[in-house]
């Protein structure tokens, strides 16, 4: 008999949504509101039970499920995300009629994304995966009357379809040249696979499979609209969230059961990851909807993240696993500051509302809503990596380990790049405080108000006491290497 | 007994089938199909190399992998759906309200 108390995380996760799902049945609209908490102290009960089970190390059902330092920390940070979005929704949801639906989707990708982070065999891999991928396309519609969360959806859903069944396909090969599905298996054979032509062809699949989901260029022409078009929360999810499980997915897959093809990949990935980031932020500058900004340089932010999978040293496989922490926190507050201000420019009927994020909608925020504006602004300049923030740890320890590596041109590049993200960034803050603002001060509701605090708490306290946060990563990147 | 190459070649030509159709056709229903014809060339390969590596772990892969492509085209068919009520068009070319 297994000890299912390894799992328990996860169990309290499924049985909140299950239970939320039930209970949304029999209540009316207004006294849905409750089932927010009600998911935000399931998912708090998540975290806490994720951080006591720090350290400990098992596999399950057969292998199948790795419980280590990597999957720990990743259900770390999904669970952070999923905290953020929650209970940031409970104003969005207010007094909406579907709240259970939205809330037990959330938890459902939220699992999803978790099992990801353990998965030890292409089969529940795969299968979390796509838990994660539908319950996150029903996510990205939710708002059915509005063309924009359609559209969204549709080229999301097409497009993550698409990557899956690539994913699929290069998965059956590389079952094909070894005879087994489990990744640490593979890892072991892993010379069947580098004699065999064929393990060229799954590299090459598995690559363009999880560049989608990692939305690395050229495989990113689903992101920026699937995040402008979703509502924001959901924004702050797929953005923070689930693009990282592509990132946990990868390194498992390509770091561990493909390391014998490494030369194939790191090649490949080094290009990606210098023509992702460079891309992204060109392309960032000339963006008049903060929302689809904030996803050209969610584009650039993967950029920086693949430089792990280039560099490969130890040092540079903690800075990316870090940076994954850091970018849930910086980026999913950044969603959620957008989402405040769409609330409010939708509530208030002033300004642009054909595209409620328009940059001209932040003029004078810091006076209109001063709190958004500041949290907006610390996570921007820790998106641009400024000190004392996440961002600046986190680009730094990876940037670091590239010239350590003796990868000085990537470094360089990489930091050329972070030099140009400033002038976006920096223009959003001259918005918010030095132009002059075109309605009265509105008060935050409190749920926002909570969500961009833990947000930007977690953004300072990784980048003021980075130590448990490296020493945490440092563990995770040594299961890989 | 069939030699394995030909299983492979039939998968990689439904699968390229399907590549083609996704990215040709502008009918949302025509591209969901092609997704299914690529989900499916994946199962094929799997079939094949389970019976050919003697292990077993590709046939459940290929069940697992059929009902997810089920609940897959159920979520797609949703979304499209909704659009429909919205456009009276499932022509997914007519989508271009988010770009640059």
């Amino acid at each position: 008999m297994e000890n299912l108390m390894l799992l328990a995380p996860e169990i309290a996760v499924v049985a909140t949504g299950l239970i939320i799902l039930l209970m949304g049945v029999f209540m009316s609209p207004r006294t849905k509101n409750v089932l927010g908490y009600l998911a935000t102290l399931g998912v708090l009960a998540a975290l806490v039970l994720t951080v006591q089970s720090f350290g400990t190390e098992a596999t399950m059902f057969s292998g199948t499920v790795s419980i280590d330092a990597l999957s720990q920390f990743f259900k770390l940070v999904f669970l952070a995300v999923t905290l953020i979005v929650s209970v940031a929704s409970i104003k969005y949801n207010e007094n909406s009629d579907h709240t259970e639906e939205f809330y037990t989707l959330v938890l459902f990708a939220t699992l999803g994304m978790m099992f990801v982070a353990s998965a030890n065999d292409f089969i529940l891999l795969f299968c979390a995966f796509e838990l994660a991928s539908f319950a996150t396309y029903a996510l990205a519609g939710f708002e059915k009357q509005n063309p924009k969360s359609l559209e969204g959806a549709m080229k999301y859903f097409l497009i993550g379809a698409v990557s899956s069944a690539l994913m699929l396909f290069g998965i059956s090969f590389v079952y094909g040249a070894t005879g087994t599905t489990s990744i640490s298996t593979i890892a072991e054979n892993a010379s069947l696979l580098a004699e065999n032509p064929i393990g060229l062809v799954a590299v090459v699949l598995l690559i363009a499979g999880f560049g989608f989901k990692m939305a690395l260029v050229p495989f990113h022409m689903w992101a920026p609209d699937a995040y402008q078009g979703s509502p924001s929360v959901v924004s702050s999810l797929l953005a923070a969230g689930s693009k990282k499980m592509g990132f946990v997915a990868a390194f498992r897959v390509f770091v561990v059961a493909l390391a014998a093809l490494q030369p194939d990949w790191q090649f490949t990935f080094a290009i990606l990851a210098v023509v992702t980031m460079t891309f992204g932020n060109v392309i960032a500058v000339s963006q008049t909807s903060v929302k689809r900004m904030l996803a050209y340089s969610s584009l650039a932010q993967a950029g920086y993240i693949a430089m792990a999978f280039v560099v490969m040293t130890p040092m540079a496989l903690t800075g990316g696993i870090f940076y994954t922490l850091a970018h849930a926190f910086m980026k999913g507050g950044a969603f959620i500051a957008a989402a405040a201000v769409v609330w409010m420019i939708t509530t208030q009927r002033t300004g642009d509302l054909e595209v409620p994020d328009h940059l001209d909608n932040f003029r004078g925020l810091g006076k209109r809503m001063p709190l958004t504006a500041l949290c907006m602004t610390i996570f921007v300049f820790a998106l641009a990596g400024i000190p004392p923030t996440a961002g600046f740890m986190a680009k730094f320890v990876l940037f670091s380990s590239a010239i350590q590596a003796g990868m000085t041109w990537l470094a360089v590049i990489a930091i050329l790049n972070s030099a140009l993200s400033l002038f976006y960034y920096a223009r959003l803050v001259r918005y918010m405080y030095f132009l002059s603002p075109e309605g009265k001060k509105i008060g935050l509701p409190f749920p926002y108000a909570a969500a961009l605090l833990l947000s930007a708490a977690g953004v300072l306290a990784m980048g003021l006491w980075p130590e448990p946060f490296l020493q945490w990563a440092m563990e995770a990147a040594k299961v890989l290497i | 007994m069939i030699p394995l190459i030909f299983y492979l070649g039939l998968a990689a030509l439904l699968f390229s089938i399907g590549l083609y159709g996704v990215m040709t056709h502008k009918n949302g229903i025509r591209m969901i199909m092609c997704i299914e014809l690529m989900l499916n060339s994946a199962n094929l390969n799997l079939v094949a190399f389970s019976s050919y590596t003697d292990t077993l772990n590709g046939q459940v892969f290929a069940i697992f992998s059929i009902a997810l492509a089920a609940a897959e085209a159920a979520v797609g068919f949703a979304i499209l759906m909704a659009i429909y009520r919205m456009h009276d068009k499932i022509n997914l070319d007519e989508l271009k309200i988010l770009r640059w």
